[in-house]
C-alpha cells in the first residue's frame, strides 16, 4: 500500500513542503502548549475534560471487546506457574486447603450462630450498602496513574468521589466520571489516601499507595499495637468511605528508634482485573459514617501524640505532629 | 514525473491509526512492565513519520498525542507536544526513510522513543504527579521506552519489506527500488 508512487521529488516542491510542514509545525506546537497549558490550570474542568469525557465515551464499545478478547489471557501466568510448581509447593497448597477447609467449617457454624444473635438482636447487616453495580472495562493506559474505567457514568447516577468497592473490599475513588464512563483511582496509586484503622486495636490512620503498588498505613503513632496480620479497615473519616469496609491486611510492622509513628505494610485484598464487577457505593447511611467516638479516639490519638512529644521535651515535636497529621487528610 | 497519491496517504494513514487507537485501548493497559505501558500513539507518530514525512507526519504526530492525552488522565497537549516535535525530527525529509536506511531510521526512532519518554515523565514531575526521580527513571521512563521500542520492531520489520512484498505505507519509485545496505528485512 504505498502513498506515492514516485518519490523523487523536484527540489522546488520539497522546499515548499518543508516550509508547510515547518509552518504546521509551529502551529501545532502552539496550539499543544495552549492547551497544556489550559488543561493544568483547569484540572479537571472545563472544555478539555468534557473533550476527555467524550472520547471516553465513544471509545468505551472498544475498551469493553478489549477486555473481553484479554480475559482468557489474564490467567495464562497462573497456568505457567502451576504447570511448573514443584512439590514443595504442591504440598504447601494442600496443607493450606487442609487449613481452610477447617476454617470455613469453623466460619460457618458461626455464621450460624451469628445469624441467630443477629435475629434475636434485630441487628441490621452492617455493609447495607447503597451501590450500584458496574463492570471494569480498562486499565491505566499511561504510567503514571494506577486506574480503572467503570463501564457506567453520570447516566447511571455515578459521581466523582465516590467509594468503588468489590467482593474482596474497597478498591478506589471515582476521579472523573463521563456520561456512560468512569475513572477509578485505585488505593494502590501513589496519589491515593484512605482514612483507615487497625481493626483489633481500632488505632487510625492514613492508607497510602506507593509507585511500586505496594500500601503504606501510615500516622499510627508508636504507643498503639498494630502486628503482622491485624485487618485494615476504612475508618470513616472524612465521611467518603463506609465505615468498616476491608481494605488490605499488615504485611509488616517497623519502628525505627525516635519515630512517632509505625512503618506499616499493607497487602490490598482487593485486585482489580478487566470484567470484573464491582460496587459503587452512592451514598452513604448513618451508620456508616464515622460518629463522635471515632472521631474523639482520633483526637485522643493525636493528643497522645503531642503529650508524648512534649513529655520528651522536644520543641518542635507538636508541630510536627500536627503537620505529619494534617497532611494526611 | 511525480504523482504525490494525498488521497492514498490518508486513506492508510487512517487504517494504520485505527489499528494503534485499538491496541492502545486494548492492549496497552494489559501489558506492563514496571509503571511502563507501550504508547502505540508514539509508534504510530514513528511509522508515519518515517515512511511519509513532511507536514502531514507532523499533523499525524499531533492528532496521535492529543488521543494518547485524551485516553489517559494526565494533562491534555503534553504528549500531542511530545509527538509532533518528534513527527518534525522523524519526518524532516519526506521520504521512505525505512525502506531507504533501516538501521539509521531505527536508531532515529530509538533516540526519539527514549527523549519523549524521559521528556513527558519529566514534566509530570515538574507538574507535581511525582516526588521521585529515580521513579521518574526507572519506574516509569525505561519501562515506557523498551516495551514501545520493542512494539515498533514488527512494525518496521513489515514496513521495511514493503517494497519487496508488494505491501507498505511508504513511498515507492527509486527509493523503493533500492534495497539498502542494512536493510532489516535481511536481519
Amino acid at each position: 500500500m504505498p502513498f506515492n508512487s514516485n518519490a523523487t521529488r523536484p527540489s522546488g516542491l520539497r522546499k515548499s513542503d518543508s516550509d508547510s510542514g515547518a509552518r504546521l509545525f509551529v502551529a501545532l506546537v502552539a496550539l499543544s502548549l495552549v492547551m497544556f497549558t489550559v488543561s493544568v490550570r483547569q484540572g479537571a474542568a472545563g472544555p478539555l475534560a468534557a473533550a476527555r469525557n467524550v472520547f471516553m465515551t465513544i471509545t468505551s464499545p472498544v475498551r469493553y471487546v478489549g477486555s473481553l478478547v484479554s480475559l482468557p489471557f489474564q490467567g495464562l501466568g497462573n497456568v505457567v506457574s502451576n504447570l511448573t510448581a514443584d512439590q514443595e509447593t504442591l504440598q504447601e497448597l494442600r496443607k493450606k486447603n487442609q487449613d481452610l477447609t477447617a476454617r470455613n467449617v469453623e466460619l460457618e457454624e458461626a455464621e450460624q450462630t451469628a445469624r441467630r444473635l443477629q435475629e434475636l438482636l434485630a441487628l441490621k447487616s452492617s455493609y447495607s450498602l447503597q451501590s450500584t453495580a458496574a463492570r471494569v472495562i480498562a486499565g491505566s493506559v499511561d504510567s503514571w496513574n494506577r486506574t480503572v474505567t467503570l463501564d457506567k457514568g453520570s447516566a447511571a447516577g455515578l459521581a466523582v468521589g465516590m467509594p468503588v468497592s468489590d467482593s474482596a473490599g474497597v478498591i478506589g475513588q471515582i476521579i472523573e466520571c463521563g456520561p456512560a464512563t468512569s475513572t477509578v483511582r485505585l488505593i494502590t496509586d501513589e496519589h491515593s489516601g484512605v482514612s483507615a484503622m487497625i481493626q483489633s486495636s481500632r488505632a487510625q490512620g492514613v492508607l497510602r499507595g506507593a509507585a511500586d503498588g505496594t500500601l503504606h498505613l501510615t500516622l499510627i503513632s508508636t504507643d498503639q499495637t498494630v502486628a503482622v496480620g491485624d485487618m485494615v479497615v476504612t475508618s470513616g473519616l472524612g465521611g467518603v468511605f463506609p465505615k468498616g469496609l476491608p481494605l488490605g491486611k499488615v504485611t509488616s510492622v517497623n519502628r525505627s528508634d525516635g519515630a512517632l509513628y509505625y512503618e506499616i505494610d499493607v497487602e490490598p485484598l482487593s485486585s482489580t482485573e478487566n470484567n470484573e464487577e464491582v460496587l459503587v457505593i452512592t451514598s452513604l447511611t448513618e451508620g456508616q459514617e464515622a460518629d463522635a467516638g471515632d472521631i474523639a479516639a482520633a483526637d485522643a490519638q493525636d493528643s497522645s501524640i503531642v503529650k508524648g512529644v512534649s513529655d520528651k521535651g522536644s520543641p518542635d515535636g507538636t508541630s510536627a505532629a500536627e503537620d505529619q497529621k494534617k497532611k494526611g487528610e | 514525473m511525480q504523482v504525490n497519491d494525498t488521497n492514498k496517504h490518508r486513506h492508510d494513514s487512517a487504517w494504520l491509526a485505527l489499528l494503534c487507537l485499538v491496541l492502545q485501548l486494548c492492549l496497552s493497559p494489559s501489558l506492563a512492565l514496571g509503571n511502563g505501558h507501550i504508547n502505540f500513539s508514539l509508534v504510530y507518530c514513528a511509522v508515519v513519520s518515517l515512511t511519509i514525512g513532511g507536514s502531514w507526519g507532523v499533523l499525524c504526530g499531533f492528532l496521535a498525542g492529543l488521543v494518547f492525552d485524551l485516553s489517559s488522565t494526565g494533562p491534555v497537549g503534553l504528549m500531542a507536544l511530545l509527538l509532533t516535535v518528534a513527527a518534525f525530527v522523524m519526518g524532516m525529509e519526506s521520504r521512505n526513510r525505512l525502506q531507504d536506511d533501516s538501521s539509521a531510521a531505527l536508531i532515529l526512532f530509538a533516540i526519539v522513543c527514549f527523549l519523549t519518554c524521559l521528556v513527558y515523565n519529566l514534566a509530570m514531575l515538574l507538574v507535581g504527579e511525582a516526588s521521585s526521580l529515580l521513579d521518574v527513571l526507572f519506574l516509569r521512563s525505561v519501562p515506557t521506552f523498551v516495551l514501545t521500542a520493542l512494539s515498533f520492531l514488527p512494525f518496521a520489520y513489515f514496513l521495511s519489506r514493503g517494497s519487496s512484498s508488494g505491501v507498505g505505507l511508504g513511498m515507492r519509485g527509486s527509493h523503493a527500488k533500492r534495497v539498502g545496505k542494512y536493510d532489516i528485512g535481511r536481519l
